[in-house]
């Protein structure tokens, strides 16, 4: 039955080549070193589920914020272990980027005909930095507050522009409604928007291009 | 050589088949539970209201009391006017209503001169002891337990 239907569904939408290309494709004799990428994409799907869960009870004003926050970790059934997924998660994704990172620097993986991966892979580091610095916000107690109030205030050493730049973060002089307002919009909707597209784009390169094999002693 | 009953391949697919399932579920039974929890939760009408003093109920005419109650939803605190009508055949039993019309939830009225409870919306229309007369509402008005001490009206259930 399943099968019939599989099928049927391959003559009209020929989903098995996909399937057959991302899932069943040949891969270079590798180690675990190799499932950091794959661990890396397996956590921001966690950050979505749980980012998005969230949001149902999150409320991004000053009033409401620590509020719901707390209503969240303490009253919400399984709110802890959603928060605590997502708090916990965010780390590891840095953890893992990095770690991701070394490895294919540590295998030259980076090189010829990969470039354009490794680059791809530098902005979604960016990407989930700043998902990092406007998230941390987002709890708006003492230390996401002033750690905020710091974070901002580096931009502002940038020369030239940096008052300028640190008025457009924080959405004027102080940090704000204004400030947390635009970070959860920036952290839910600007950023995973990118993380998305990026994220496609860096496994289409990784799955056409096929991965490096493990350099050998002496290469 | 034989073929294997459940070929390496076969198994291991299996296998990878099974352990995302559990983190599907992992993640599944936690979010439902997440998102259904505080519809689940029991509202607090634990506490005995003061109304006020049995001498302002008129006998035989449902009387409007306007009390505050402390409400906590999800993580607000809020004082919320309830108005409950108190009606006395003789100044010793109350009966004690909501003013939330059964049908869908607007508020009802006591309309003196035709001697009923008027709701606005779909023209419901109940007695004084808020039994339905005419109109959509399928069952009477709520009624809130009620207690006298010495002089003072308190009502549970609000």
């Amino acid at each position: 039955m399943a099968t019939r239907l599989a099928n049927w569904l391959d003559e009209r939408i020929h989903w098995q080549g996909v399937w057959q290309a991302v899932f069943l494709r040949n891969v270079p004799k590798v180690n675990w070193l190799y499932t950091l990428g794959s661990a890396t994409l397996f956590v921001a799907l966690n950050q979505v589920v749980t980012g998005i869960l969230l949001t149902i009870y999150y409320v991004p004003t000053p009033d409401h914020a620590y509020d719901s926050v707390q209503f969240i970790t303490q009253e919400v059934t399984a709110g802890w272990l959603i928060r605590g997924l997502h708090h916990w998660g965010a780390s590891a994704m840095v953890v893992l980027c990095i770690l991701h990172m070394l490895r294919v620097v540590f295998h030259g993986a980076y090189k010829f005909p990969r470039e354009v991966t490794w680059w791809s892979g530098v902005f979604l580091l960016v990407i989930v930095i700043g998902f990092g610095f406007t998230g941390y916000l987002l709890p708006w107690d003492q230390k996401a507050y002033w750690a905020t109030t710091v974070g901002t205030r580096i931009a502002a050493v940038t020369p030239v522009v940096g008052e300028a730049l640190l008025r457009l973060l924080r959405g004027g002089e102080e940090l704000s409604a204004v400030t947390l307002a635009r970070f959860y919009g920036i952290h839910i909707w600007v950023l995973p928007a990118g993380l998305l597209l990026l994220i496609a784009f860096h496994m289409y390169l990784v799955i056409r291009i096929g991965i490096s094999a493990a350099p050998k002693r002496g290469e | 050589m034989e073929k294997p009953v459940l070929p390496r391949r076969g198994f291991l697919s299996t296998v990878t088949w099974a352990i995302g399932a559990l983190i599907a579920a992992g993640f599944g039974v936690p979010a439902v539970a997440y998102v259904v929890g505080p519809a689940l939760k029991p509202a607090q009408t634990g506490e005995w209201v003061p109304l006020g003093s049995t001498g302002k109920v008129e006998i035989g005419t449902p009387t409007l009391f306007n009390v505050a109650v402390e409400r906590k939803t999800g993580w607000i605190v809020n004082q919320e006017k309830v108005s409950i009508y108190v009606l006395t055949p003789d100044g010793r039993d109350f009966i004690a209503m909501s003013n939330i019309c059964t049908h869908l939830g607007c508020r009802v009225r006591w309309i003196a001169d035709q001697d009923s409870f008027f709701c606005p919306c779909h023209n419901g229309v109940f007695d004084a002891q808020g039994s339905v007369v005419s109109g959509p509402p399928p069952r009477p008005l709520d009624r809130y337990e009620v207690k006298v001490e010495g002089d003072q009206l308190f009502v549970r259930g609000v």
